[in-house]
């Protein structure tokens, strides 16, 4: 194995290691007695940083060009954003059910 | 048009663009299949988290999340196997290439093996697409079409392995064709990072 070679597989077992780690404290907060927001807030945001640690080294979009990569994270930022819509109708159908009143 | 120009003409190839973004094209072609793809799980996701916020006696049927979690390491192992696999081909190691390839795509059976068991878990409880026991009917088919995406993606991911390392070992393909397998498959276990909290972990038992 060349020192490039061996380079690039310790970067991958260090980013493996790490997206472990993530995985089990999110196993963790699981168990815990988090609630609403604040379960969603957390898993959210571990799972973000694992997709940043996944496209970035294992994906290895680091290493191409910044036109590149400015192009897939503005498209992926641009689903994201649009699949937000949801959300209104989402509260408005828990308020109906919750409370009987508002519109069906 | 001269001879000496037309017989110049037929051995130097002709002035092209440069690739797009300077990546070949089939990794561009994959990295659009992805975006693509991405919309599709979004959708998903989203679907799902629509249903879980909407009502509130969203059933929580996981007691334990043990094959869940040994899923996952199998996955994220894969993933390393993969990107050695990845970097021996780069290297021109052909044996090594075809040893590690085989590897992630023995873990992606395994994946797709225990993947089916808690699926078929799932329906010896009465758990079906349009009905449960636990509930709003809506659950299963939110439940059995997010995972059985996700199910999908990785089965074809297994086949494409076993494909991409056989014709890499005979010659067929080259390190560009594992390097775009290896896209595909680091994306599907991304994609399974992200069901494992939203339909797992926020719905275990209390």
């Amino acid at each position: 194995m060349t020192t490039a070679e061996g380079s690039g597989i310790k970067k991958y077992v260090v980013v493996y290691l790490a997206l472990l780690v993530i995985t089990a404290l999110q196993f963790v907060i699981g168990y815990q007695n988090i609630e609403g927001a604040a379960l969603v807030v957390r898993m959210l945001t571990f799972a973000i940083v694992e997709t940043i640690l996944v496209v970035l080294f294992l994906m290895n979009l680091g290493s191409e060009k910044r036109v590149f990569v400015k192009f897939v994270v503005f498209f992926m930022l641009f689903v994201l954003a649009t699949m937000n819509y949801i959300w209104t109708d989402s509260f408005r159908l828990l308020l109906f059910r919750v409370t009987g009143f508002g519109p069906s | 048009m001269s001879e000496t120009h037309l017989t110049m003409g037929a051995h130097v190839a002709p002035p092209m663009e440069e690739r797009p973004f300077a990546i070949p094209s089939k990794k561009l072609a994959m990295w659009l299949f992805i975006m693509a793809d991405v919309m599709t799980f979004a959708a998903c996701v989203a679907a799902y988290a629509f249903l879980r916020n909407a009502t509130p006696d969203w059933p929580r049927p996981f007691h334990g999340v043990t094959s869940v979690a040994i899923m996952t390491f199998i996955m994220l192992t894969s993933s390393l196997t993969m990107l050695i696999a990845l970097t021996a081909a780069k290297a021109s190691d052909k044996a090594g290439a075809f040893r590690w390839m085989m590897i992630t795509a023995v873990a992606g059976a395994a994946f797709t093996a225990l993947h089916i068991r808690d699926w078929m878990g799932m329906i010896s409880q009465g758990a079906g697409l349009l009905q449960n026991p636990w509930g709003p009917a809506a659950f299963g088919a939110a439940f059995y079409t997010i995972t059985g995406f996700s199910l999908a993606h990785i089965s074809v991911g297994t086949i494409a392995l076993f494909v991409v390392a056989i014709r890499y070992q005979g010659g067929r393909y080259n390190a560009d064709d594992v390097e775009i397998v290896n896209l595909f498959w680091q994306f599907v276990g991304l994609v399974w990072l992200f069901i494992v909290p939203v339909v797992y972990l926020m719905n275990l038992a209390r």
